[in-house]
This record gives C-alpha cells, sequence and structure tokens, in this order.
C-alpha cells in the first residue's frame, strides 16, 4: 500500500557542508519535508536551522528522534558515527539516508543492513553519481545492448586540495578525515568505484591498489600521512577496470568510460555531456579526420542538451542526488525496493576495504614530489 | 600582562600584532594556523629585543590547543574568522571556534577585544544615507545576510551572552572595510567583477574604509582603556572617498577596469529579477542577489566614529596618504 501524498519528516543529524545540498535539495521535493536538524555542536544545528528555516534544531539525537519522530534520518556525520546513529535511528522507527561512505568498512556495512531488515526498515547510501542523467543513459545504452559486452572501464574522479573540502581537511590536523581507514581516499573512492561496480558486479575481482603522495611533507602531523593519488587496477571475470582519484591532475575531471565490444561512450560529469564513439571505419585518410568531427558534434548536441534543460530548470547542480532521495522515499511510500540495492552497498564497501588494506599495507609511501 | 591574539597571523592580526610588540614590557602569545606565519611574526619579534613574543601553531577547532594558547593570559584579542568557505565552516571557524576560547577561559576572567563587524548593524530598513553609531539597532535578520556578517553576528552575540555570565570584561570593534598593503583590492562596497566586467555598484557611496594600522591602534587603544570595557566602536577613517572616487583613483594607479555603473535602483530591480529566478528555477542558480543584501550593502549607509575618538583614537594614517602606499602596492603586485 502506498502512502504518496503524506510528507514524510526528514531529520537531518550532522550540520557540515554537505548538510547544505541535503536541506536544499529535500525542499524541492513534494515528497518529504526536513523538519529537523541535528548536530552535536549546539551552534552548528542553530546556523543551518536558521539559515533554511528549519522548525528545530537539537544537540541531542536521541531528543531528536523522541520528540519529532521523523520517518527518514539522513545521516551527514563522519564516517566514524555512521554505524551508531544508524543503529539508534534504524531502533526509532527510521528509514535512513547515509552519505557516502556507507560505513567505515564491510563488516559495519553488514551489521547496518542486518538491522534494517531486522527492523523492516529501508536504509540506503549517497552514490548519487549513480542517478545523475548521465549515468542512467549510460546504463540504459548497456541494456539496450548498443555497447556490446564490456571490455574494460576507466573511472577517474579529480579532487581539488585548494577547494572548499580539501582546503578544510588540509587546514585541521584534527579533522575526520585524517582519522578514517582509507583518509582522503576512504571520503570520494565510492564515486570512482560504483560506476565500475555498474559493470563488474563482481564480489570479489582481483584488484591491485597503488597510492602515492605529491604533496610536500612540511606539516609535521597527520596530515603528513595523507596520501593523494590512487591508482586501482580491477580484473573482473570477463572485463577489466582502472579506477583513478588525482589530487594533483589539472584539470579536475571527472568522467567513466566504458569500452564495449561495439561502442565506447564517455560520461563526462564536468562539462555533462554524454560522448558515444561508434567502430565506424572509414577509409585511409578520412578514417583520421572524420572522428574528431563526430566527437565535436557530439559535444555541440551536448551543450544545446544542456541549454535547453537549464532554460527548463532542470540543470540542477546535485540532480543525483535529488533523483536519489526521490527514489528513495517513494520506495518507502510504496514499500518497494529501496534504490540501491544492499549487495551492491556491500560489495563496494569490501572493495574499498581491499583497497586500503593494499595501500596501508605498502607504507611508509613513496614520495614522487614535485 | 599577558595578552593573546587569535588570528595572528591574517592581515589585522600582523598590524596588531606589530603594535602590541612596540607596547613597553610586552608580553605576548599568538596563535597562528602554520609554521610559515609563525615565521613571519617572530621577525617582526626581532625588531623589539625588549618584547617577549610565544607563537602556538594550532587550531581553535581544538580544544587542546586553546587550553595551551589561553593559559595564564590576561587580554584576549580575539581575531580568529574565516572570511571564506563553505557556509558550515565560516560558522565552525568564526563561532565554534570563539565557543571554544570562551570554553577554555571559563572560571578566569579576563579582559576580551572582540573583532566584529560593521556587517552586524541592521541597516536594510535604515532610510539612505543614514549614519550608523553605536547605538543603532543590531540585524533582525542575520540570516538573510551574506553568510560571513551572519557569523560575525553570532559571534557577537555569542560573546555578549557568555562574557556577562562569566564575568569577562568585554570589549566589541567593529571595522569597516580594512586595507592597507598586503590587503584585498576592492571592497563589495564599491562593486564586483562578473565575467571580467567590474559592476560598479557603490557610486556615489562613501566606502567605510580603515587602515590596516588605524583599525590596529584602534585594538589596542580600547584594551588600554577601562573606560572602553563593556563599549562597542565603529572603526572607519576620515575623509572617505566616494566609490566613483575609490574607483576612479585605482584605475589611475593600480590597472584599467572596465566597469558597468548601476545605479542603487537599478541594483534592486536586478536583486529583485535574481531572486524570482532562483524560485522559478528552484535553487538553479544561486540568490546572490536579493533585495535585502542589497540594502545592505549599496543603500550608502555612512559610519561614526566619534565615540571611538572620544576614548582617544585618531587615524594615524590619512586617507590619501594610505590608498596612495596600498594602491603602490597593488600596482607593484599586478606586476609581478
Amino acid at each position: 500500500m502506498t502512502t504518496r501524498g503524506v510528507k514524510l519528516k526528514v531529520a537531518i543529524v550532522g550540520c557540515g557542508k554537505i548538510a547544505d545540498a541535503h536541506v536544499e535539495e529535500v525542499g524541492k521535493l513534494a515528497a518529504a519535508e526536513v523538519v529537523a536538524v541535528c548536530d552535536r555542536e549546539p551552534l552548528m544545528a542553530e546556523q543551518l536551522a536558521a539559515r533554511y528555516g528549519v522548525p528545530r534544531h537539537f544537540s541531542d539525537f536521541a531528543a531528536l528522534l523522541t520528540e519529532v519522530r521523523p520517518d527518514v534520518v539522513h545521516i551527514t556525520t563522519p564516517p566514524q558515527s555512521h554505524l551508531a546513529l544508524a543503529a539508534q535511528s534504524l531502533d526509532a522507527g527510521c528509514h535512513v539516508y547515509i552519505e557516502k561512505p556507507f560505513a567505515l568498512n564491510r563488516a559495519e556495512s553488514l551489521t547496518i543492513i542486518e538491522h534494517a531488515r531486522r527492523v523492516a526498515r529501508k536504509v540506503t547510501v549517497g552514490h548519487s553519481f549513480a542517478f545523475d542523467p548521465l549515468t542512467v543513459e549510460l546504463r540504459r545504452l548497456r541494456d539496450e545492448g548498443f555497447l556490446g559486452d564490456t571490455v574494460h572501464v576507466e573511472s577517474h574522479l579529480g579532487y581539488n586540495l585548494s577547494g572548499a573540502f580539501g582546503a578544510a581537511l588540509m587546514g585541521d590536523r584534527a579533522h575526520w578525515v585524517h582519522g578514517l581507514p582509507g583518509k582522503l581516499f576512504h571520503n570520494n573512492l565510492d564515486h570512482v568505484l560504483h560506476k565500475i561496480e555498474d559493470f563488474i558486479p563482481e564480489d570479489a575481482p582481483t584488484l591491485v591498489a597503488r597510492a602515492t603522495r605529491r604533496l610536500p611533507a612540511g606539516f609535521g602531523d597527520e596530515r603528513d600521512d595523507l596520501m593523494d593519488e590512487l591508482r586501482v587496477l580491477i580484473e573482473g571475470a570477463h572485463a577489466t577496470a582502472c579506477a583513478t582519484f588525482s589530487s594533483h591532475a589539472v584539470p579536475v575531471r571527472h568522467y567513466a568510460r566504458v569500452w564495449g565490444t561495439r561502442n565506447t561512450v564517455t560520461a563526462d560529469y564536468v562539462s555533462r555531456v554524454l560522448v558515444v564513439e561508434q567502430g565506424e571505419n572509414y577509409p585511409s585518410a578520412i578514417g583520421r579526420l572524420l572522428p574528431a568531427f563526430a566527437q565535436a558534434r557530439q559535444y555541440g548536441r551536448g551543450g544545446a542538451k544542456n541549454i535547453r534543460r537549464f532554460m527548463k530548470s532542470e540543470f540542477q547542480f546535485f540532480t543525483g542526488m535529488n533523483e536519489l532521495f526521490r527514489r528513495f522515499y517513494h520506495s518507502i511510500q510504496d514499500d518497494g525496493e529501496p534504490p540501491i540495492a544492499y549487495d551492491r552497498i556491500v560489495r563496494i564497501s569490501g572493495w574499498m576495504d581491499d583497497v586500503f588494506a593494499q595501500v596501508n599495507a605498502a607504507l611508509p609511501r613513496r614520495e614522487v614530489g614535485r | 600582562m599577558k595578552r593573546l591574539v587569535t588570528g595572528a597571523g591574517g592581515f589585522l592580526g600582523q598590524a596588531v600584532v606589530e603594535r602590541l610588540l612596540a607596547l613597553p614590557n610586552a608580553d605576548l602569545r599568538c596563535v597562528v594556523r602554520s609554521a610559515a606565519q609563525a615565521e613571519r611574526l617572530r621577525e617582526k619579534a626581532a625588531a623589539h629585543p625588549g618584547a617577549r613574543l610565544e607563537v602556538v601553531t594550532g587550531n581553535l577547532l581544538s580544544r587542546a590547543d586553546v587550553a595551551r594558547a589561553v593559559d595564564g593570559i590576561d587580554v584576549l584579542y580575539h581575531l580568529a574568522a574565516s572570511l571564506k568557505g563553505s557556509p558550515a565552516d565560516i560558522f565552525m571557524n568564526t563561532v565554534v571556534a570563539s565557543n571554544n576560547v570562551l570554553d577554555a577561559l571559563a572560571g578566569r576572567p579576563v579582559t576580551i577585544v572582540v573583532v566584529s563587524s560593521m556587517g552586524v548593524y541592521g541597516t536594510a530598513n535604515l532610510a539612505r544615507g543614514a549614519v550608523v553609531d553605536e547605538t543603532t539597532p543590531l540585524e533582525p535578520h542575520p540570516e538573510r545576510r551574506d553568510v560571513y556578517s551572519h557569523a560575525k553576528w553570532r559571534q557577537e552575540k555569542l560573546f555578549r551572552d557568555r562574557c556577562a555570565h562569566a564575568g569577562h570584561r568585554l570589549i566589541v570593534i567593529r571595522p569597516g572595510v580594512i586595507y592597507g598593503p598586503g590587503g584585498p583590492p576592492m571592497s563589495a562596497r564599491v562593486g564586483l567583477n562578473l565575467f571580467g566586467l567590474f559592476l560598479h555598484l557603490g557610486g556615489g557611496n562613501r566606502i567605510p574604509l580603515t587602515h590596516v594600522e588605524n583599525c590596529a591602534d584602534a585594538i589596542v587603544t580600547v584594551s588600554e582603556n577601562p573606560d572602553a570595557v563593556g563599549h562597542a566602536f565603529n572603526v572607519v577613517d576620515d575623509d572617505l572617498p566616494t566609490s566613483r572616487a575609490y574607483l576612479r583613483r585605482y584605475r589611475r594607479e593600480v590597472t584599467r577596469v572596465r566597469s558597468v555603473r548601476i545605479p542603487y535602483a537599478g541594483m534592486l530591480c536586478v536583486s529583485r529579477g535574481v531572486e524570482w529566478y532562483h524560485r522559478h528555477s528552484r535553487g538553479q542558480l544561486p540568490a546572490v542577489f536579493t533585495r535585502y543584501k542589497t540594502a545592505t550593502l549599496w543603500k550608502g549607509t555612512r559610519f561614526d566614529n566619534t565615540k571611538l575618538k572620544c576614548i582617544g583614537w585618531t587615524p594615524r594614517v590619512g586617507t590619501r596618504e594610505g590608498l596612495t602606499k596600498s594602491f603602490a602596492y597593488l600596482r607593484a603586485a599586478s606586476k609581478g
């Protein structure tokens, strides 16, 4: 039975940077409204509530659960607290949306999911790019056989250490990122790996990870232990993949590229264009002339499509997050399957465990310097 | 007397440290974020052999760092704040950091000089050209302002609320636009750069400038005067230029600027349009301009410095001379 039409009461715990996006995106949906925010630092909860007109704010999460009785809790705290907060929310009868990474490791991920099943509540994880229109289109091309069989997947995420997130963690040796098993990678690798997992859905592919640090050391504290470049080679039964995370490559890019036995497709998440490279053969020099124009045409069409979406106010910054929220809420209201299958959440947690184990085993780091 | 300066590595912080080092028997502790900032302060101290300088490299979000910093102090000059970053970061580094400092000082009353901002005043609904002094009511809707002003408003409220209970001797400083060699080139009160085109929004408004040395003087002056305790003080210099005159001099003495003048009424129309589009597009573009923000920045409010002068402050650096030096610095910097 569906309960659509009745607004879900959403509470957000953790009032840091990403909480702004959560409040804004929930506010765009008819299915839900943010009724309370919580942060163990009362001033942070207060500021978020004040800026967005959220009716109530708390520093005691138990008090929020008792007094507000939300239907859904969004956990946007550092990952170290996800397990405990998820358990508390589930026990209070709430469905739970957890920002990535879902938990600190695979064991914790399994614990949360088993808990959710036990109390008949739903959970999901903030793999927002999985619901970005580009990723949705990429999966459609795969499902329709346009790509043929997958041969190789390349997933890349660039990161700006001088940006808002990067500067915050590099400016504070006590920042929670420095306490994660996979440090900087731990907070970002979900975005890289879930695009690969779409095409290599295997629990234990062969996985080789290497990390380096280009940023010169010199802080004299935890920040000197932070690796900032990661390469992961994944070998599945029928396809391979390469995951790269770079804090230094310029420009800062974000893309996924899938090579198929018929065609190759690149989803460019920065210029927000999907580029198809078709397996057409032209004779001699013509074969060298035409592909560039074919690519230019695709970028042109993609750009024009983006303008049309902009004109219709559909070119939102957090489109994928918004769609994920919408599907999660509908799965709650319709008592349907959550938008991200639990085995996928656990699989990616397991892959990340493997990556961090290899990276940490290789310490002390290799200095490649500049 | 042990004095602590937070935010000592910043533009204003360095000037305050310089002034405090020059005091007889100076005994100073400074909190900075990086080793490079610490080194710069030690170089300044080398010119004052009689002064004692201790530098703590740390973060005010760390309670351990804060406890180390406030240990045994008599006077706190609290300059630490965040000017940029995400809203959460600005609040963390401005308000939560201040709260940590006040927690660490619990049970040990000290004199506190907190550097607030003119952004805390409720100027949106004042008449055009109104004069703001320390009796002007504070902002009734800080959440409608830019995040920096909102955070400074909350920081000042925090100090007022907590100092009253803790017995600290609080003095609030509200500077205008701090300028000088090494400072920012252009205040938003003059205008904004939009994709290479400068929108001149200030027109004939007086820009509430204060030279960094004059502002540092004000901070030290109030801390030395017992009559200042319990009061707030605006800090602006005399002979302030209009926005138009400032831009003219900037063009002449620093570099060429391609600009377009938008009068206040025009900016209100633009702001109305931006607000409408923000709502209509469900936040596709942020509401960078709103009529409320426009009124606080470009309505032509003037700021009064009489109260500060009454306790013995005078602007040591004249505005004409200050701008000449500041523009010379910017010109040299622009040439690399």
